[in-house]
């Protein structure tokens, strides 16, 4: 079990609110909204893109630096255009120092299967 | 040229033409051909447009990092951008896949621009981000780095004015102007905040050659007593002063095709306005403006003047209007106007200038409306087959140069005048026959004075 957790330093986290950091999963975008922690996979699911190049926008949203498009980061569920596939979230549990983030295991919030982009965009 | 028909009459529109033909300057004669044949015109925009210093943007329209503007170097469409590091960019506005257009926008903040085609995305230093596909891309082994947007040659600013060119063997900017930057500063350089942009552009076309319209504000004070003189009524309740009675007041001064005519009368453009607040305002800052530069250039700070940068950037002081004639084939240009003020002025002055330069020098602006019928009509009436093959006379004040005089450049005494118009087509001859940037004569070197 011990491999699919990864521990990060909350000190080696960006000041912005988005991280990239890395793991055997590939890379990993960890985000922090009003001092809660989320995390998704850093490569856009429409074209390559790294989302902790992106920012952070209203509605706990990250847009995609390369077209712009938009996930919901709670939930990974992909909501402006061009994304249409949602992100692989990752649960995050804040210890207080550090965040475990477990490669194996999904957000609370994930969007249930089907749900995706509903914007017709 | 051989006596009063210079113009071989047996040229066709459709035949090339020999530049050494179309123009007399020193006998004062010049073919009218230089405002009708496509040839040229094609011409023009290989070794004028591609190739001078072009004014792109003001510092003041784009502030922060991703702020930009849309413009154009001749019909090159291109994107000024400030840089994360506060540098400022240029790009040709077209993507290098399939040729759309990246940015639909006069102005804006982006932090990518992307092709409407295929979702090509660029950041805002021109590098290509990615595009949609780009698996597809991927496993072609597509080469990133070689694909961003095309970059203009060189980019700098003078006193706030950004200008760019085309040419990677363009002189330095500071050359380009040369000792017109000594009279760039009276209306430029006012103070220590300089100037800014006030309210958006105004943009309109006109049916005109672009050189009527720049020799017009490069040295044209003849026309505003005759021109204007119903305008000027309709604004102030009187004509426009008899310029040519006064030479001593006022000045031709030129230098590689840049001129500016203008008289010593402080506060005459602005006076064109009807607002004395803004008069005042002139006048209190006068003497800070000797004080700061010296009396001669304090006395230019409104006076009635008009001034081209070489090729098609045009001012005018006082009257506060700043315009580039953008050209659209041989008989049309698309004229983009903004608004100069001093950034230290106070808010209502500011406010005053934008209403007062809108009532005169917009579309619907009384002065504007004036040249505009003028410039539309010198170009059509060229459609004649025999009317382009007629002479035009730009011959006067032929012995006006002073030549005992410190002020920098080629000074002229007063500004009812044609010689600014000649060395602005002097210049122009001078870019038309040469092949490089080393080849364009060297006429005038810029003075210890101008720096």
């Amino acid at each position: 079990m011990t491999q699919s957790v990864l521990e990060v330093g909350k000190s080696e986290l960006a000041p912005e609110g988005i991280s990239r950091v890395d793991s055997p999963e590939g890379f990993i975008a960890v985000y922090e909204l009003d001092g809660a922690y989320y995390a998704t996979q850093d490569g856009c699911t429409h074209a390559r893109a790294s989302l902790s190049e992106g920012e952070i926008l209203e509605g706990e949203l990250i847009e995609c630096p390369v077209h712009g498009g938009t996930f919901h980061i709670p939930s990974g569920r992909a909501v402006g255009f061009p994304c249409k596939t949602p992100l692989r979230t990752y649960e995050v549990v804040d210890t207080g120092r550090t965040l475990l983030i477990h490669l194996e295991r999904q957000a609370a919030a994930t969007a249930s299967d089907g749900e995706t982009n509903t914007n017709g965009a | 040229m051989n006596g009063r028909k210079g113009i071989d009459p047996q040229t066709s529109c459709r035949e090339d033409v020999a530049l050494e033909s179309l123009m007399d300057l020193d006998k004062g004669r010049m073919s009218r051909l230089v405002f009708q044949h496509p040839g040229l015109y094609e011409r023009e925009l290989e070794r004028i447009f591609a190739r001078c210093w072009l004014f792109v943007a003001h510092e003041s329209q784009i502030p922060k990092a991703g702020d930009y503007v849309t413009t154009y170097m001749g019909q090159d469409n291109v994107i000024i951008v400030r840089q994360k590091d506060g540098g400022i960019k240029g790009f040709l506005n077209s993507c290098p896949h399939r040729g759309n257009k990246v940015c639909f926008a006069d102005a804006g903040n982006a932090r990518q621009f992307i092709c409407n085609y295929h979702g090509w995305s660029f950041a805002i230093d021109g590098r290509l981000k990615g595009m949609h596909a780009s698996e597809a891309f991927d496993s072609t082994g597509f080469d990133f780095e070689g694909h961003g947007l095309h970059p203009v040659a060189r980019i700098d600013s003078y006193r706030g004015l950004v200008f760019a060119t085309l040419d990677d063997r363009a002189p330095d900017l500071a050359d380009y102007l040369g000792d017109m930057r000594y009279y760039l500063d009276a209306v430029f350089d006012m103070d220590d905040e300089g100037t800014e942009f006030v309210g958006g552009c105004v943009k309109s076309v006109i049916r005109c050659n672009w050189k009527l319209a720049a020799e017009n504000f490069v040295g044209d004070a003849l026309h505003a007593g005759w021109t204007h003189d119903s305008g000027a009524r309709a604004m102030v309740g009187e004509g426009v002063d008899d310029l040519h009675k006064s030479p001593e007041r006022s000045y031709q001064v030129n230098f590689n095709g840049h001129g500016w005519e203008f008289n010593q009368d402080i506060i005459g453009n602005c006076a064109s306005l009807g607002d004395k607040e803004l008069v005042k305002y002139l006048y209190a800052m006068q003497p800070r403006v000797a004080e700061r530069l010296d009396d001669f250039r304090s006395r230019m700070i409104g006076s009635i003047s008009s001034c081209t940068i070489f090729p098609n950037t045009s001012f005018l002081a006082g009257q506060n209007t700043f315009r580039t004639w953008h050209p659209r084939g041989p008989q049309e240009i698309e004229l983009h106007v903004w608004t100069f003020v001093n950034k230290s002025a106070p808010p209502e002055i500011k406010e005053r200038w934008r209403k007062g330069s809108m009532l005169t020098f917009s579309p619907s602006g009384v002065f504007e409306m004036d040249d505009g019928e003028n410039w539309e009509y010198a170009t059509r009436t060229n459609d004649g087959y025999v009317t382009r093959r007629q002479d035009l006379y730009i011959g006067l004040g032929r012995h006006t140069r002073v030549h005992d005089t410190s002020l920098p450049g080629n000074v002229y005494q007063g500004q009812v005048n044609e010689a600014n118009q000649r060395a602005f087509y002097q210049r122009w001859l001078d870019l038309m026959g040469a092949a490089v940037w080393s080849d364009v004569p060297r006429r005038d070197v810029p003075t210890e004075a101008a720096v």
